[in-house]
Order: C-alpha cells, then sequence, then structure tokens
C-alpha cells in the first residue's frame, strides 16, 4: 500500500496534479471502448471481419511490413514496406502541404489583415473557397490533376492555405492600434510594425489556424487519398475495405489519429508554450 | 524662458469627418503653443475637448490639415522617433520583455547591441525596475508596466516626450509614487514634456506651465505659470506649499467653469 501512494506520489510531483488528474479522466472513455472491444473478441457479437481481435490488428503492422528488409529500406521507401510507404506518404504530403501552405497563408493573411485594398480582393475569394473548401474539390482536382499525389497535395493546399489565411487576418485586425503606434513613435517602419507587432500580435489567432487546418487538412487528405490517390494511409484504409482486410482499416483509422496527436502535442503545443504562454495571451485556467 | 521653442504649434484646427451623418466634429479650433526646452507643459481641460486630438496631432498619428506644427523647425508628417509618446493604455509589447521593451527604440534605430544593453540598464534603474529585466509585462503590475512605458519612450532619447493621461489606469496611491517619480527622472533627464491630464492636481504638481483647454471646441482659454522648483515638487511637501494650492485652485476654477457652463450650450 505504501509502495503505491509513494509511487502515485512520485508520479503527481513528476508530471503534475491537474494534469495528472486531466489525463486519467481523458483516457477513461478509450480504456471502456478497448475493454469493450477486447470482451467482443470473447464473446463474438459480431464476427472478426466487423470487429477484429485487438491482436489481429496489432499483427496487420507485422503482416505488412513483413516483406522489408529493414528500417533503413523503410525510410528508403522500399517497395515491400507497405505500410511504412503510406505512412510516410501521407505525413509527407502533410508537411508538403503545411510548409507551402502555412507561410503564404500568413504572410497574404497579414498583408489582408493590414490593407483594405488587398482584403478587398482576398476576402470574397476567400469565402468561397472555404464554403466549398476540402473534400468537395476532389472530383474537380482527378478532373484537373488525374489519380496522384498532385490531386491530394492541391485539395490539402486550399485546405490549409484558406484557414491560415482567415485567421491570420482576424488575428491582425484585433490587434491593437495603441501597440502600432508605439512601435511607429519609437522610428518603426512598416515592416518593423509587421514584424514586431502584427506577425506575434496574431499569433493566438494564426495558432488556431494552424490547428484547424491540420485537423481539416488530414481530413481532406484521407478523403482524398481515398477517391482520387494511389498510395498514403486514406488508400490503404480504402483498398483493404475493398478486400475485406479490416484488421489493416482499424490499423489505418488508429494511426490517422495516433499521428494527428503527434503533430499536435509535439508541435503545436511547444510552439503554443514557447509563444503565446510565454507572452501571455492565453487564457489559463488556475 | 529657457532655450528655444522645441515645439510650435500655429493655427491649428481639427475636423473629425463623421463617415456615418456626414457632419464633421469640429475638435480643435485655433490652437497655438509652443514648448520650450527642458519645459514640462501640462494641459488640462474638459473630457472630449479634443487633448488627445492635439497629441496625436503632434505625434503624427493623427494627419491636419488646418495650421501649422513643428518640431525643431520641422514640419510634422507621420510619427517619428524625435516624438516619444507614453499612451494611456499600455502601448508596451506582450511579446517582449521588460529590457527588449525599453531598447525596442535603441533596437530600432539601429544602435550598436553593447551601447543599447548600457543605456537600457541605465533607464531600468532609473525607473526602478532592476531586477526584473527579463520578465513579461503580463508579470507586472499595471503600475510596473507604466514605468516601463515611460522607460522606453525615454531610452529611444525623443526631442519631446508627450504624455495621454499616462497615470490615468492606476490606482491614487501608485498614481502619487508615479507622480514622485516623474518629477526625479524630470530632474535627472531634463526632458521637454507636453503632458496631459484630467487631473488638475496632476498638472500643478507636475507643470513649468499649465494650459487650460476650453470645451469642444478645444480652444486655449488660459494659461498659467507654476514657478515652483522641482526639487520642491515632492507630494510630502507640496500639500502645504501655498504656491501649489493657489495654482491648484486657479485651475480647477477655471476647468469647473467650462464643465458647468454646459446648459449654455
Ligand atoms: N476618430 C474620431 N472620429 C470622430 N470624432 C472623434 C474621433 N476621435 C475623437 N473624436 C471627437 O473629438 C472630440 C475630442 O476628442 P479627444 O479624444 O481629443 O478628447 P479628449 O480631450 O482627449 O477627451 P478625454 O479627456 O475624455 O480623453 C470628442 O468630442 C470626440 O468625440
Ligand atoms: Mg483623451
Amino acid at each position: 500500500m505504501t509502495a503505491i501512494s509513494e509511487f502515485s506520489i512520485a508520479i503527481q510531483r513528476r508530471v503534475g496534479r491537474q494534469r495528472l488528474r486531466r489525463g486519467i479522466l481523458g483516457s477513461i472513455p478509450f480504456i471502456f471502448i478497448i475493454f469493450l472491444w477486447e470482451l467482443n473478441t470473447y464473446f463474438v457479437w459480431y464476427e472478426p471481419i466487423e470487429i477484429p481481435p485487438i491482436a489481429d490488428v496489432w499483427g496487420a503492422i507485422f503482416f505488412m511490413q513483413s516483406d522489408c528488409p529493414g528500417l533503413v529500406a523503410a525510410f528508403q521507401l522500399h517497395n515491400d514496406c507497405q505500410l511504412s510507404n503510406n505512412i510516410m506518404s501521407s505525413v509527407g504530403r502533410v508537411i508538403l502541404a503545411a510548409v507551402v501552405g502555412i507561410p503564404f497563408g500568413i504572410a497574404f493573411g497579414i498583408l489582408a489583415g493590414i490593407n483594405r485594398t488587398i482584403s478587398g480582393y482576398l476576402e470574397p475569394v476567400g469565402i468561397f473557397m472555404n464554403s466549398v473548401s476540402g473534400i468537395a474539390w476532389i472530383p474537380l482536382a482527378i478532373v484537373w490533376f488525374g489519380v496522384g499525389w498532385e490531386t491530394t497535395l492541391f485539395i490539402m493546399l486550399n485546405t490549409i492555405f484558406w484557414l491560415i489565411f482567415f485567421n491570420t487576418m482576424m488575428g491582425v485586425r484585433a490587434v491593437p492600434k495603441v501597440l502600432v503606434h508605439g512601435v511607429q513613435t519609437l522610428g518603426g517602419s512598416r515592416f518593423d510594425t509587421i514584424w514586431n507587432v502584427y506577425l506575434p500580435g496574431a499569433m493566438p489567432s494564426i495558432i488556431t489556424g494552424m490547428r484547424m487546418s491540420l485537423a481539416f487538412g488530414w481530413r481532406a487528405l484521407i478523403a482524398a487519398e481515398m477517391i482520387g490517390g494511389d498510395s498514403g494511409l486514406g488508400f490503404m484504409i480504402f483498398v483493404s475495405a475493398v478486400e475485406f482486410k479490416t484488421e489493416e482499416v482499424f490499423l489505418g483509422v488508429i494511426l490517422i489519429s495516433l499521428i494527428y496527436l503527434m503533430s499536435d502535442r509535439w508541435l503545436l503545443v511547444p510552439l503554443e508554450k514557447w509563444t503565446i504562454e510565454r507572452w501571455g495571451l492565453v487564457w489559463k485556467p488556475t | 524662458m529657457s532655450g528655444e521653442a522645441k515645439l510650435i504649434i500655429q493655427d491649428l484646427c481639427h475636423h473629425y469627418p463623421d463617415e456615418y451623418t456626414g457632419q464633421s466634429v469640429h475638435a480643435l479650433e485655433g490652437i497655438n503653443l509652443q514648448v520650450y526646452e527642458n519645459e514640462f507643459v501640462a494641459i488640462v481641460g474638459p473630457s472630449g475637448c479634443g487633448k488627445t486630438t492635439l497629441l496625436n496631432i503632434v505625434a503624427g498619428l493623427l494627419p491636419y490639415r488646418e495650421g501649422r506644427a513643428m518640431v525643431d523647425g520641422v514640419e510634422i508628417r507621420g510619427p517619428g522617433p524625435d516624438r516619444g509618446v507614453v499612451f494611456q493604455e499600455h502601448a508596451i509589447l506582450p511579446w517582449r520583455t521588460v529590457a527588449r521593451n525599453i531598447g525596442h527604440g535603441l533596437e530600432l534605430q539601429r544602435v550598436p547591441k553593447e551601447e543599447t544593453r548600457r543605456r537600457v540598464q541605465e533607464y531600468i534603474d532609473l525607473v526602478g525596475l532592476t531586477g526584473f529585466e527579463n520578465r513579461y509585462p503580463h508579470e507586472l503590475s499595471g503600475g510596473m508596466k507604466q514605468r516601463v512605458a515611460v522607460a522606453r519612450t525615454l531610452c529611444a532619447d525623443p526631442v519631446i516626450m508627450l504624455m495621454d493621461e499616462p497615470f490615468a489606469a492606476v490606482d491614487a496611491q501608485t498614481r502619487i509614487t508615479l507622480q514622485d517619480e516623474l518629477n526625479r527622472i524630470v530632474m535627472a533627464t531634463h526632458k521637454t514634456i507636453l503632458f496631459i491630464t484630467h487631473s488638475v492636481e496632476e498638472a500643478a504638481f507636475l507643470g513649468d506651465r499649465c494650459i487650460v483647454f476650453s470645451r469642444r471646441p478645444g480652444r486655449i482659454k488660459t494659461e498659467i505659470k507654476i514657478d515652483i522648483p522641482r526639487e520642491q515638487r515632492v507630494w510630502k511637501e507640496m500639500g502645504t506649499n501655498p504656491k501649489f494650492t493657489e495654482a491648484r485652485d486657479q485651475i480647477l476654477h477655471l476647468v469647473r467653469q467650462e464643465v458647468t457652463s454646459d446648459d449654455e450650450h
């Protein structure tokens, strides 16, 4: 008993009481689902082809990678590394679309935020694009680019760019004018006000935009890969479903959410800590 | 007056266009004002009489068409580092530490890093923020934030410092401390200052000269010289200084006239 309580105190010290509490609360639904899933394996309410056992889903990893010569080969996108190739193809597209879409979205968002003429040009088309963005473009993209990476990249870029653009523009407009005036009266140029005021001032909104674009971008990507792609996790899910390899479908779905979760935890949360939390721009529960 | 006129304002008028009604708001009328080197000029007047308008014009943040406004003989066209402003709201940047906020002006003027560091430290010490160099503004109290704002403006070494009700947003006790400190800073730095306030006491306490504005459209009603040496301007002693109480009561009377003559309008 004392060993357990000592252990729990040690953990609380390490991760913090509140965070531990939240972590435990958050994992309860997952534990419940996994528990039901395990029960199904014993009582077979649903056939394995409908809900495969956890062990089968785990086994699918090794089955799909069985011909892969090794880790190095996996990173070199060796032809026989089925699963890792699909993961890297999806992740690669997300990264490519983010690397292109986010800087351009921020740049145009700032310009539209500070300049009425530019926002006059871009806002209506942005509203139009946002309302039909995402998967609605897939059929047209297939007509334009055919089935393949161009279609998925187009879908992603279209989703990411406009989300970042709008969030940045709104963030820039919410920056108090007095901060800009302060820098101007210190001798700051137009560029200085952008770099020192508008960009950091819009940061809370930009991070929200990044979070949204990652979430919507992933969804759009998976859909695009299913319909208009020839590789990636979405493509893998689609093909596996057609071949009734349900365990691979499950694996694909789980991987997608895990990768999304990791990108949020390891990219966005640190970015948030390093910028807006340090600057006191986020509301924190006390 | 000692030295030359740093700020010259001649026949300045201002009308704000109103986009909705089409009628314009007449904010300033025929302002003639000079601020001399090392002088502390305080402006008081009823709310809405155009004090901020005047300050924004001098700061270069508001374009003007009627009349002239010059700093060091140069016509004002847009904001510049020769006119430092301390705003009523906190205008320091939340994403910069105390030291980097205070050194921002020098950074923008491309002053070498070593010199910037030295001068920043000097002003941090002057406003009593030693030890808070690396804090972010959200970790400071309202009074401390305003000290940072004052130090930031001072550190950029403007020809004239413009202050628009800089202590209006802090509590009464802090305000008294900040007023005492500003006095000490003025003694130490010999800055030329145009200071706007609602508070008659503040104007009489700080100003070498106090300009009383009329109601809108703002005109200069009178000006009052307050001939008290800086060294004597400490709150502990000022309360009983006859020159101070006399000036304060006189200004108060003038301002009251403007506020109570409302019904004649
Ligand atoms: N941007 C604007 N557009 C139209 N009218 C304005 C604008 N700014 C100020 N005014 C009007 O001009 C007049 C003077 O405003 P100003 O802000 O200069 O007053 P003030 O003396 O600073 O008042 P306070 O002491 O309350 O700060 C006010 O009646 C105000 O309504
Ligand atoms: Mg005002």
